[in-house]
């Protein structure tokens, strides 16, 4: 008993700093007279928190020592000392970390990592010295190339992020404008990465061979003559359809082995940037999306980050302050509405419920026929602009260009149309914004699909004078510029003038009509997705689109720059990117799939026009993909060409369709059993921890019991003393 | 290495070469900064550790801290006495927590700290109710803020007390994607 006293004086002592301790125990034991008359044997949550952590045995649970990070006190030392007196100096030592909590536990930790004031990292450095003059050359030698290794490391990162292009440009944006808005031109940063690496393959794979072995005898060489007009940039004909821009430009030239020869090049350089695409979109999809599925919506921790990781401390401009300042209100007042509407939405009447569906249904049915409408739009403008001929140039490059415009006409329009909709359907902000992106993804995708889808046919039917490939191209190609026109027309004849009325008559009609110009980002993000989309399905006809791509990204940069920082607003309702990068990414993965679609159904269409008197390109002269690899194929080894064969045999499909299931079931099982142990482990904390605090508190009652019987006895024989004395 | 400086002796560049996350330049470039907030109080050699400790107001009008809604926590829970004063030493320490190297454990450990605005090892509604009207700048109704408090807090306690310690805490940053990025000040 009289330990427990002398080790509580002492923990008082440390933790208060040598205040009058008997004056601190009185203090506390009134407190905890008060206390007592409430007590109870069930330990309630809510009721004991403050008496709990005031305990004496509180300070000594293991697992409060081990969290308590180092605070050093200049008398800590000698307070310490003091305690510890039948320790030899070694030991004073490492006690002296070991009685606040924070040992040196790891000697190969590096001391800056430790979370300890500067004083104690010294003493601890001090430390590790004598220790190395006993770990002998070989260790400190290892420790001194680690801590080097690391030094040249860090520069080098330094050095790479200080290289990337439109840094300083991106740090204004975010400034002003918040983390969404910079999201948008990292993206489109990545797209240009994206087209270089794809122009880097053309160039390798297509375009080089054919500089360096020539093309066939037959072809004629490329001059800017006779008919040729600055309109074939336009139109991609005369002078661009004779260039390498189009498939019919690459004919199997000098370069004529059996396994290395143009045709199989060309086709393994298209298929080799698809696949690398793939893989690439598949992992940005996967990054983002692995945390928030493991977790499911139990552990979502969206509150906690806005609070925690919320405020950017790097953030030195007044401006930028407030702007973060109402970005975080602002991102909860958008959670607390989401809350109330939540709440809202549970408490519907059957009556209202009903209604909504209808008004939901209706509106879904008028988006299905604006749809319809559109693509009606898009069959009539295909088929005017290929069955056009001789008419004035300026109508005829029109005409040429209906397609391309109906498209981009519809594209721009109906999203807003659709934003429009879904603001009458009553779903949460969320929810809007995601109806929105879905309806407007299927709007650009099957737009564009039904336009490739008719032009196949088209070009089937008629039987071409020119080749069909180019043909092809040649629409791809079109679309392509006309986009980026587009763009740019949007940016100067549409915004800036709106800026501009909006400056200099604030109170005009139009200019109240219109509203305050705003950056919205999921449509600008779906635009750039739409442009690669367009980019993967006419690489196989245009193998120089990545070329143009990268192009127009960079130009899109600095126009949308211009966009957002001289004719926009900030906005006041943050993007919540979560969920709809979820779909930008499908919409990437969908345009891969189309683009390979096209590809593949073009090769299996070369068997059907094998006599067609206008081949064109690595293909033509009556051989197809599957002549070529198959002289490839036999002029390998016999090893070899036994093992391809059996790889494309069923033989082997099968046991790898059925390995596949496997591993995907025993995956998938593995994540529900994690899923459940993390339930489990949960649980079993609480439990534990509501124990432990019984078990506290049981222990200070006791032990409070016993001191007051203690000293009521002591009163007592006091008392009877001076009675009796 | 002809070195002309003379504030502090190589001995003690080394020791904060190795305690810190800086390399010499910059802990001599810390010490400009340190000195120019106080010319007068702040000694030009440090030779012999003299002790000088500045006041919280000085350290917060830095603008680096400046428009930080938590700077007198930050200094707060960096100083020795818990009122604010630091001296080079926990100056350089500071800087070293909140730069771009640190790892992760060691900021999380910090950050707890810093949020802690009554000093009990424990993030309680209060305190979570402090940081909300700070990052906020007190523009929520006090129902928003106690519902937002109730949401954290039912979020990321793990041990069901109601309240955050430092494991709930850790638990919950280790998995927030930009911690690293937003905690932290170029110096």
């Amino acid at each position: 008993m009289s330990d427990n006293l002398c080790e509580e004086r002492r923990l008082v002592v440390v933790k208060e700093e040598v205040q009058g301790g008997e004056k601190m125990e009185e203090h506390r034991t009134v407190n905890f007279m008060r206390l007592l008359s409430d007590e109870s044997t069930h330990s309630t949550l809510s009721e004991d928190s403050c008496e709990y952590y005031q305990t004496e045995i509180f300070d000594q649970l293991p697992s409060i020592q081990a969290c308590r990070p180092g605070q050093c006190t200049q008398g800590f030392l000698e307070v310490c000392e003091a305690k510890q007196d039948n320790t030899e100096p070694g030991e004073k030592l490492r006690n002296r970390h070991l009685s606040r909590g924070s040992r040196d536990k790891e000697p190969m930790q590096p001391l800056r990592n430790l979370a300890l004031c500067i004083q104690a990292k010294r003493s601890a450095r001090i430390q590790r010295k004598m220790q190395i003059s006993n770990i002998g050359f070989w260790e400190s030698w290892r420790r001194s190339q680690s801590i080097n290794r690391r030094r040249v490391w860090e520069q080098m990162g330094g050095a790479l992020s200080g290289i990337l292009p439109w840094q300083h440009m991106l740090h204004a944006i975010e400034g002003r404008f918040g983390v969404g808005v910079k999201a948008y031109f990292v993206f489109l940063r990545y797209l240009i990465y994206l087209n270089l690496l794809h122009c880097a393959l053309v160039w390798g794979f297509i375009l080089g061979p054919t500089v360096f072995h020539g093309r066939s005898n037959g072809s004629e060489p490329l001059r800017f003559g006779g008919n040729d007009s600055i309109l074939d940039f336009f139109l991609g004909k005369g002078y661009v359809d004779r260039s390498p821009v189009f498939y019919g430009f690459y004919t199997r030239g000098s370069l004529n082995l059996s396994c290395l020869n143009t045709p199989l090049l060309y086709l393994t350089g298209i298929l080799t940037i698809l696949f690398l695409s793939l893989i690439m979109v598949v992992r940005r999809t996967t990054v983002g999306f692995k945390h928030r599925w493991m977790l499911g919506k139990r552990y979502s921790m969206n509150v906690s980050y806005k609070i925690f990781c919320g405020w950017d401390f790097t953030i030195l401009d007044p401006a930028a302050a407030t702007l973060k300042h109402s970005f975080i209100r602002n991102d909860l007042k958008l959670f607390l509405e989401e809350q109330s509407f939540s709440l809202r939405e549970a408490q519907r009447t059957l009556g209202q419920k009903v209604r909504l569906y209808l008004l939901r249904l209706i509106l879904n049915v008028l988006v299905l026929s604006l749809l319809g409408g559109a693509f009606y739009l898009i069959f009539y403008a295909t088929e005017t602009s290929l069955y056009e001929s001789g008419h004035h140039w300026l109508v005829s490059l029109f005409l040429q260009y209906l397609a391309p415009i109906t498209i981009a006409f519809v594209n721009l329009l109906l999203p807003h149309v659709f934003r429009k909709i879904s603001s009458f359907e009553d779903y949460s902000f969320t929810m809007q914004v995601n109806t929105t992106l879905v309806r407007s993804i299927f709007l650009k995708l099957a737009s564009l699909g039904i336009y490739l889808f008719f032009l196949f046919k088209t070009t089937k039917e008629r039987q071409q004078r020119h080749c069909r490939e180019n043909q092809f191209g040649r629409e791809v190609y079109k679309l392509c510029i006309f986009n980026f026109l587009a763009t740019f027309c949007t940016a100067f004849l549409l915004n800036y003038p709106r800026k501009l009325v909006q400056e200099k008559y604030p109170t005009s009609l139009l200019s109240r009509l219109s509203g305050k110009q705003h950056f919205l980002i999921p449509f600008n993000v779906l635009d750039l997705v739409y442009s690669q989309t367009v980019s993967w399905v006419g690489i196989y006809y245009c193998p120089l689109l990545p070329l143009i791509g990268t192009v127009t990204l960079v130009a899109t940069f600095y126009i949308k720059k211009f966009t957002v920082l001289r004719c926009c607003v900030a906005e006041d309702r943050m993007f919540r990117a979560s969920t709809s990068s979820v779909l930008f990414h499908f919409m990437l993965l969908l345009g891969l799939i189309m683009a390979a679609t096209t590809v593949g159904v073009d090769l299996y269409q070369q068997d059907a026009t094998l006599n067609r008197m206008c081949s064109c390109g690595p293909f033509g002269n009556g051989e197809t993909v599957f002549n070529v690899a198959g002289v490839c194929v036999n002029s390998l080894p016999r090893l070899a060409r036994s093992t391809l064969s059996y790889l494309a045999s069923e033989a082997f499909a099968l046991p790898l369709i059925l390995a596949e299931i496997i591993i995907l079931t025993s995956y998938v099982s593995r994540g529900r059993a994690n899923q459940k142990a993390i339930e489990r482990l949960k649980d079993m904390l609480v439990m534990s921890s509501s124990d432990k605090r019984f078990l506290v508190k049981q222990h200070t009652t006791l032990l409070r019991r016993r001191r007051d019987k203690c000293r009521a006895r002591a009163e007592a024989v006091g008392e009877d003393s001076v009675v009796s004395g | 290495m002809g070195n002309k400086q003379t504030i502090f002796t190589d001995e003690q560049l080394d020791a904060y070469q190795d305690c810190t996350f800086f390399t010499r330049k910059e802990i001599l470039r810390l010490h400009a900064r340190y000195h120019e907030l106080a010319p007068h109080l702040v000694p030009m050699d440090y030779t012999n550790d003299p002790e000088c400790k500045l006041p919280l107001a000085l350290i917060v009008n830095m603008p680096e801290l400046n428009e930080n809604p938590f700077r007198s926590r930050i200094v707060e829970s960096f100083s020795e006495d818990g009122m604010g004063n630091l001296s080079f030493n926990e100056f350089v320490d500071m800087f070293s927590v909140l730069s771009e190297m640190a790892p992760r454990e060691l900021k999380a450990i910090y950050a707890f700290k810093i949020y802690d605005f009554n000093v009990d090892n424990y993030l309680c509604k209060e305190d979570l109710e402090k940081t909300l009207n700070k990052l906020t700048k007190e523009e929520l109704t006090p129902e928003e803020v106690e519902l937002v408090c109730e949401k954290t807090i039912e979020e990321a306690d793990l041990d069901g007390d109601h309240k955050l310690s430092f494991a709930d805490f850790e638990n919950m940053i280790s998995r927030a994607p930009d911690f690293l990025s937003t905690f932290h000040i170029r110096i």
